[in-house]
């Protein structure tokens, strides 16, 4: 009988369920989602692939590259708070499942993205 | 003397959902022994943690566990913060109070919810459950995750809370406690709970401290002793009485973590209320020096022990985690014979077992 | 630094955890560390009720036998076990023996938890 208060309020409150593919949940602003580089303004120190926990960042000194292994990223955002150039955002959306272990490659200070795949499995946009 | 049989319970069992075997010697229906067998879940999270640089620890000691993750990385930064010793700033200490209490307000929710799914009060689940999604959507509004909070940092904590962040958690919290204490009172009083409950799974008051238990467990035998006690971070500002049951049963320990339940909300406003204004972490002067330190922390599930030893490196020398349920588990040796087959389950749920936990 | 802890030898650590047992401590745990030839044991209890934490330790080569503590407290069983399997602890007259299978399978690493050649050198030259 003790319950009778709870069932009467969820008869009249609606549902406490989204219906999900038609109304997706919007994330909070500060969400961890997944990362992303500005490649304009990220010069490659290495601070963000030094302090990564997970060994998801590699930076190619080299050829500029600035490697992401999205699998092995856990978004604990230390690459972004270490960042001195506020070079590495953190979108609030997740990333999608993917069946390939890819990599996305990103060129600092290059301008324009250059993809490559590690698979021929399609990587989806950053 | 009826023929003996040995059942294994587990490591895949619908109330367990984590991996560990009971072996169950039973006379007809009755138990009369016990083995428990763990190592499904051994990860060596205590070896790679020396491999590590300490501040990478962090995000590892998070994995240890699920459900209370944030004490877990919190607890870490604490041990290492002995080291030097490193005072940590004031609002930190609070914010590190609120989301442990957060952790600790989902993770009895859930484990009320699996309690009473044990037990085919399916509805009551399904309630414990939804008002836990309000809980762990403000864990995502402050932390950013839903569970995975990594908000702790060697010498305080990542993120701040703000105000308008603040007067919306205490709206959620409100309503929540509202919401729990009625469902609260609803399970403490069914008929049928008390039917499977009372008298199940007894363990003493001193069985209790001879097997070493800790948590909710330890004191619904009675024993007043809760880590909080020691007034870490701003519990010693707040008024913090723990809570206990004398029976020593498994309703003791559903209404020992119901009452829980409800203080760690109180506790959470309280905390909102006296927080300070402040910086939120201090900064650690090179790698943690050549020493030793051990911290106790209370998590959901009970006394949360660490040991970590510096050598004046990047790496920790040794890091050794003791979970609550690794002290836990004995007791089963004790609850178990004597009982009902078709009451295990809900024994074995009645210490919140967290085996990944256990075995790290 | 670890408050009130107390370094006794191997031989009287049934002794000393008699007292505790004597006095309704509660067990805590135990921790193990590796210092090269040698392997530091840690026992912690707790005087229950209460939040009063103290510790005995010993020190033993390794290879050397440990009497096991399970006859006073059988919660020590599981701390011991894995000592046992990821030290290589010789403890003798366990209660409950799990046979080195407690955490690890028949194919997994011997003795992780103990120092490889890498890790000493590292702590070696590091910090300097």
């Amino acid at each position: 009988m003790s319950m009778l208060s709870t069932v009467v309020s969820n008869l009249f409150g609606g549902p406490a369920t989204l219906m999900y593919p038609v109304k997706p949940r919007e994330p909070h602003a500060r969400t961890r989602g997944q990362i992303a580089l500005n490649e304009s303004l990220c010069d490659g120190c290495g601070n963000c692939a030094r302090r990564c926990p997970a060994v998801a960042i590699e930076i190619v000194k080299e050829k500029k590259q600035w490697i992401l292994y999205p699998d092995r990223c856990i978004i604990c955002e230390v690459c972004a708070d270490a960042c001195n150039r506020n070079a590495i955002e953190v979108l609030p959306k997740w990333r999608t499942p993917f069946y390939k272990r890819e990599q996305i490659v990103f060129q600092s200070k290059g301008g324009k993205e250059v993809k490559e795949k590690a698979g021929e499995c399609p990587v989806e946009e950053v | 003397m009826a023929p003996r049989t040995i059942t294994p319970f587990g490591p895949q069992h619908p109330v367990l959902p984590e991996p560990i075997q009971l072996k169950l010697t039973l006379e007809d229906e009755k138990v009369v022994d016990v083995l428990p067998a763990i190592g499904y879940g051994h990860r060596g999270i205590e070896k790679a943690c020396e491999l590590n640089e300490y501040p990478k620890n962090i995000y590892l000691c998070e994995r240890i566990c699920g459900i209370c993750s944030a004490i877990h990385g919190m607890t870490y930064c604490d041990v290492v913060e002995k080291l030097w010793p490193l005072e940590i700033p004031p609002r930190a200490k609070y914010l590190r109070t609120i989301w442990a209490e957060m952790s600790r307000t989902h993770s009895h929710l859930l484990w009320l919810g699996l309690a009473v799914d044990a037990l085919g009060f399916e509805s009551m689940f399904m309630q414990y459950w939804r008002i836990r999604e309000k809980v762990l959507d403000i864990l995502e509004m402050t932390a950013g995750h839903r569970v995975t909070q990594s908000v702790a940092v060697v010498g305080g904590v990542r993120r701040d809370i703000d105000d308008d962040q603040k007067k919306h958690c205490i709206e959620v919290l409100k309503d929540v406690r509202k919401e729990a204490e009625a469902l609260n009172n609803v399970l403490v009083n069914d008929y049928t709970v008390k039917a499977r409950t009372v008298g199940k799974g007894v363990l003493s008051y001193d069985q209790a401290i001879a097997l070493g238990c800790c948590g909710p467990h330890l004191r619904a035998s009675g024993v007043k002793e809760d880590c909080r006690q020691l007034g870490y971070w701003a519990y010693g500002d707040l008024s913090f009485e723990p809570i206990t049951a004398p029976g020593g049963d498994t309703y003791s320990r559903v209404a020992v973590r119901c009452g829980e339940l409800l203080q760690a909300i109180d506790l959470q406003l309280e905390a909102f209320a006296k927080m300070p204004e402040g910086d939120i972490a201090a900064k650690p002067k090179g790698s943690p020096p050549a020493n030793e330190a051990a911290t106790r922390i209370e998590q959901p599930r009970g006394e949360l022990f660490y040991y970590a030893k510096g050598n004046g490196t990047r790496n920790l020398e040794r890091l050794r985690v003791r979970t609550p349920t690794y002290a836990n588990i004995p007791s089963l040796l004790v609850m178990l014979p004597g009982c009902e087959m078709a009451d295990v389950a809900i024994i074995v749920l009645s210490i919140d077992p967290c085996i990944s936990c256990t075995e790290r | 630094m670890i408050d009130k802890l107390k370094e006794i030898s191997k031989d009287q650590l049934l002794a000393e955890v008699k007292k505790y047992a004597d006095s309704k401590a509660k067990f805590v745990t135990g921790s193990c560390n590796d210092l090269g030839d040698k392997l530091e044991v840690t026992y912690y209890f707790n005087a229950s009720p209460g939040m009063d934490m103290s510790a005995l330790r010993f020190v033993v080569g390794k290879g050397e036998e440990v009497p096991s503590m399970t006859g006073i407290y059988l919660t020590a069983v599981l701390i011991e076990n894995e000592m046992k399997e990821l030290f290589g602890l010789k403890v003798k007259d366990l209660a409950i023996d799990f046979g080195g299978h407690m955490m690890l399978a028949q194919d997994s690493p011997v003795l992780p938890m103990l120092k490889s050649e890498d890790q000493k050198a590292a702590a070696q030259k590091g910090g300097k």
